[in-house]
């Protein structure tokens, strides 16, 4: 009997530290600096998902942690741990509360700026040290395959005659990227933002809801388009991107830019690190995603995922995210959805 | 590639060494942690990615299905034992299961549990077999208005949940119908009843409210009534079913079975909304529906059978068109991504290995299930044998690791604690529990299809009549509301008794 407990006990303590080991490393941050400015890390390194286990971040963070370790670009040991909760917010203050911590990372995109912005988070981009953003994906405009529409312009000259006779579906709500991502091409292509009739569906009820007819225009990324595209269910009316991408399906897709409409929208990705990072720290960590973004392990990683290559240091994705943090105010202040 | 031939080739890969021991695995992790609250699948498959990197895309496949419905197995254990759910799919199962334990029948529930996850498992898959194409029609025929007549006709079933006052039944509905607003509206953006803690931003998860309601409040009343005489809650009972049993679930793992599956199949409901449905139309369609919730054998037959149908259903839509139709699914997608195969409409003709190994690993799956899970049943039912005090005290801190897993925040803690006194307190008032889980499940899938329906239409409500399937769903619905309505009338009228409560 008592041995039983003792198995029952044994198995659930293991379970428990199992679930527990990657978020075993903590204690204060510590002077590792050298005396001639380098700094090595001489624990293990933890880079927080401010999400579910399974979701973009958390994807990004487990395959990016794996590359780092397998090819010995960082020696120690990398830990993913998931904080989710309030689309970020929650590991946001987490991360905040690891002032100068320079074992402490965490990858962000687009969220990043719109939580904030909705008035969800306290604490918003400039709170933390952009380190170096590793990714760019894209968004897809997409339309079931037998829709009248066959490029953005048509799409947009319908929505300006009635608004109200064309939805647009996304996984998030409004005020989050897969709403704000149509938003901004539309309002380059002078549609009247505050008019777009959009509806968010999760847990793939957005593509059913093309698919069925429910919904009209689809936005989303464009690796969620590339099967649905091949079977001939759904057409890519317009793609985000500067350039054509490049790839069997994806270089079929018009851009945006190209049908005439002045705007891009990227959903970068890249790491974050808490406040007051060191800069040698910074440097550090710079150059070894560098050389995780110039891997061709990471290469194949982006080819799966259809991702494009983006490498900014930090000082060039603080200038970026400044930029990209104006955009987006002004578009959610226009909807009324700014706080 | 015809059935046969497809799924011949799909044995050839199941059946490999390394296909068999990779199913084997899948299930006995899947079974574990099923049975602990707050380890879900999600959790194991998303863990599990860097590790199926650069295997065969087949074989990650069919371990991280075997995961996913190995977990819809071993969630009843928990249920069945100590009433604190190990998964949301297996909270149903717990209303008979757990009664069932404490009348010294534990062994039996755990085996009706397992079988009837077997058989709901196999149907579900000979269903996949043959029909997934066909299927994945029905899988998008949803929109909104469907939904929420879907999830209305659900809801009519909330006075069968209570046990005495329907009043009190709707009021307890009402508190769940009111927890499920919590968080950001995702129609419109804005946090609901969120009182500015970040905490609260996602909601509430669904395990938190069962797990207090359920297991803290049983453990509470625990701890109170200690002093009371045991009666043959420690002993399991015989595991073996009479004909009897067997004739009396058949017909319900038939058709629940069935059930389960189609709402699997529906992108977004799944295997939790499945058990609760079964469950509600089993004790509709039974003729003592009295003996429910105090330990009837179909009251667990019922659950088990929906779950472990719906997922296998959720595989249609993930596999014929690329649709994950739950959290778990959709990172079972992202994983198949990392490992080059894209899961869509041309799954079944450019990977028909993938498509027809996992198909078949599945049959295998449920055999090993069945296999792995009817002899543990000792086993596992000994925990009931450990010292009331132990046990209680087990539990407790079961609920709290359970919790602090889904999102590693103490806050969850508090929450857990929070419910658990609420539950504590509707025992004592007798105010059942179930309307409010019930409510709490729909009620947040019901308003986002109402509005995402009503955005659509431009707010006219014509939408949900000119639907063909909304409309029928809806008329069912009010029928099965005012039917009972006649009945008690005409019964009270014939009484003229006033009820003891």
């Amino acid at each position: 009997m008592k041995k039983i407990a003792a198995i029952l006990l044994l198995v659930f303590v293991m379970v428990i530290s199992a679930a527990c080991s990657s978020s075993s490393s903590s204690g204060k941050p510590e002077k590792t600096t050298k005396s001639n400015g380098e700094w090595q890390p001489e624990k293990a390194i933890e880079i927080t998902a401010p999400s579910g286990a399974g979701g973009g971040w958390d994807t990004t963070a487990r395959m990016a942690a794996k590359v780092l370790s397998e090819n010995k670009i960082i020696d120690q040991n990398i830990g993913v741990v998931n904080k989710p909760g309030g689309g970020g917010a929650v590991g946001w203050a987490y991360i905040h509360s690891k002032k100068a911590d320079p074992y402490k990372l965490f990858i962000t995109s687009p969220p990043m700026l719109l939580v904030p912005l909705n008035g969800q988070s306290q604490f918003d981009y400039k709170d933390f040290t952009p380190i170096a953003n590793v990714i760019a994906d894209y968004a897809a405009f997409a339309v079931k395959a037998d829709a009248k529409w066959n490029n953005l312009n048509e799409l947009f000259a319908d929505m300006k005659k009635d608004p109200s006779k064309i939805t647009i579906v996304g996984a998030s709500s409004p005020g989050s990227m897969d709403h704000i991502q149509f938003v901004k091409i539309a309002k380059a292509a002078g549609i009247d933002i505050t008019k777009i009739k959009y509806v968010s569906d999760q847990d793939g009820g957005a593509l059913t809801q093309i698919l069925n007819g429910s919904a009209d225009v689809y936005s989303t990324g464009v690796a969620e388009t590339v099967e649905q595209v091949k079977a001939g269910k759904i057409k890519v009316l317009g793609v985000t991107s500067e350039e054509r991408l490049k790839g069997d399906v994806l270089s079929d897709f018009p851009t945006a830019k190209e049908q005439g409409i002045d705007a891009t929208f990227v959903n970068w990705r890249g790491f974050f690190g808490p406040p007051d990072m060191d800069k040698n720290a910074i440097a550090y960590y710079e150059k070894k995603f560098k050389e995780l973004s110039d891997s061709a392990e990471w290469d194949e990683i982006r080819q799966k995922y259809g991702w494009d290559e983006m490498y900014m240091n930090s000082s060039e994705y603080k200038e970026f995210l400044k930029k990209e943090n104006n955009e987006i105010k002004t578009l959610l202040e226009e909807l009324g959805l700014a706080k | 590639m015809d059935v046969f031939h497809g799924l011949l080739s799909g044995f050839e890969v199941a059946l490999s060494l390394h296909g068999l021991l990779f199913v084997l695995i899948g299930v006995t992790v899947g079974t574990f942690i099923g049975m602990i609250p707050g380890l879900g699948p999600i959790t194991a498959i998303a863990v599990m990615i860097p590790i199926t990197y650069g295997m065969d895309p087949a074989l990650a496949l069919l371990l991280m299905a075997g995961v996913y419905y190995g977990a819809a197995y071993g969630g009843a254990s928990s249920s069945i034992l100590l009433n604190a759910p190990g998964t949301s799919e297996a909270v149903a199962t717990s209303f008979d299961g757990y009664p069932m334990a404490k009348q010294g029948k534990a062994g039996k529930a755990l085996a009706t549990a397992a079988i009837a996850s077997f058989f709901g498992g196999t149907i579900s898959i000979i269903f996949l077999t043959f029909l997934a194409p066909t299927l994945a029609k029905v899988a998008i025929s949803f929109g909104p208005p469907e939904y929420f007549a879907l999830m209305l006709m659900g809801l009519t079933a909330l006075s069968s949940l209570s046990d005495g006052s329907t009043i009190k039944a709707l009021i307890s509905a009402t508190i769940g119908f009111m927890i499920a607003t919590v968080g950001i509206d995702s129609q419109t953006g804005t946090p609901r009843f969120t009182f500015g803690n970040a905490h609260l931003l996602e909601g509430i998860d669904f395990l938190v409210l069962a797990l207090g309601l359920f297991a803290l409040a049983e453990v509470t009343s625990l701890i109170i009534t200690r002093k009371e005489k045991v009666g043959k809650s420690n002993t399991i009972g015989s595991l073996k079913l009479t004909k009897n049993d067997f004739k009396e679930i058949t017909p319900t793992v038939g058709r629940q079975s069935v059930l389960g599956f189609v709402i699997g199949v529906l992108p977004g409901a799944g295997g939790t909304i499945a058990s609760f449905l079964a469950y509600i139309s089993e004790k509709k369609l039974s003729k003592n529906p009295d003996e429910f919730g105090k330990g009837a054998i179909r009251g667990v037959a019922a659950p088990e059978s929906a779950n472990n149908a719906a997922s296998g259903g959720a595989f249609v839509p993930l596999l014929s068109l690329g649709i994950p139709g739950s959290g778990t699914t959709a990172v079972m997608l992202g994983a198949l991504m990392v490992l080059g195969i894209q899961p869509g409409p041309l799954l079944m003709g450019d990977h028909p290995d993938v498509f027809w190994g996992v198909i078949a690993s599945m049959y295998i799956g449920n055999i090993l299930l069945l296999v792995l899970n009817l002899p543990l049943i000792p086993y596992i039912s000994k925990v009931l044998k450990v010292p009331r005090p132990l046990l209680t005290s087990l539990v407790i801190v079961f609920c709290l690791i359970g919790v602090y897993g889904i999102s590693f925040s103490t806050f969850d803690l508090f929450l857990l604690l929070g419910f658990g006194v609420l539950g504590y307190i509707m025992r004592l008032v007798h105010f059942p529990a179930s309307p409010l889980l019930l409510a709490f499940i729909l009620g947040g899938m019901m308003e986002q299809s109402f509005r995402q329906a009503l955005t659509i239409s431009n707010g006219s409500l014509s939408i949900f009549f000119t639907n063909p399937i909304a409309c029928v769903l809806i008329i069912i619905a009010f029928a099965s509301f005012l039917v009972p309505i006649f009945k008690t009338l005409r019964r009270k009228a014939k009484v003229d008794q006033s009820v003891d409560m």
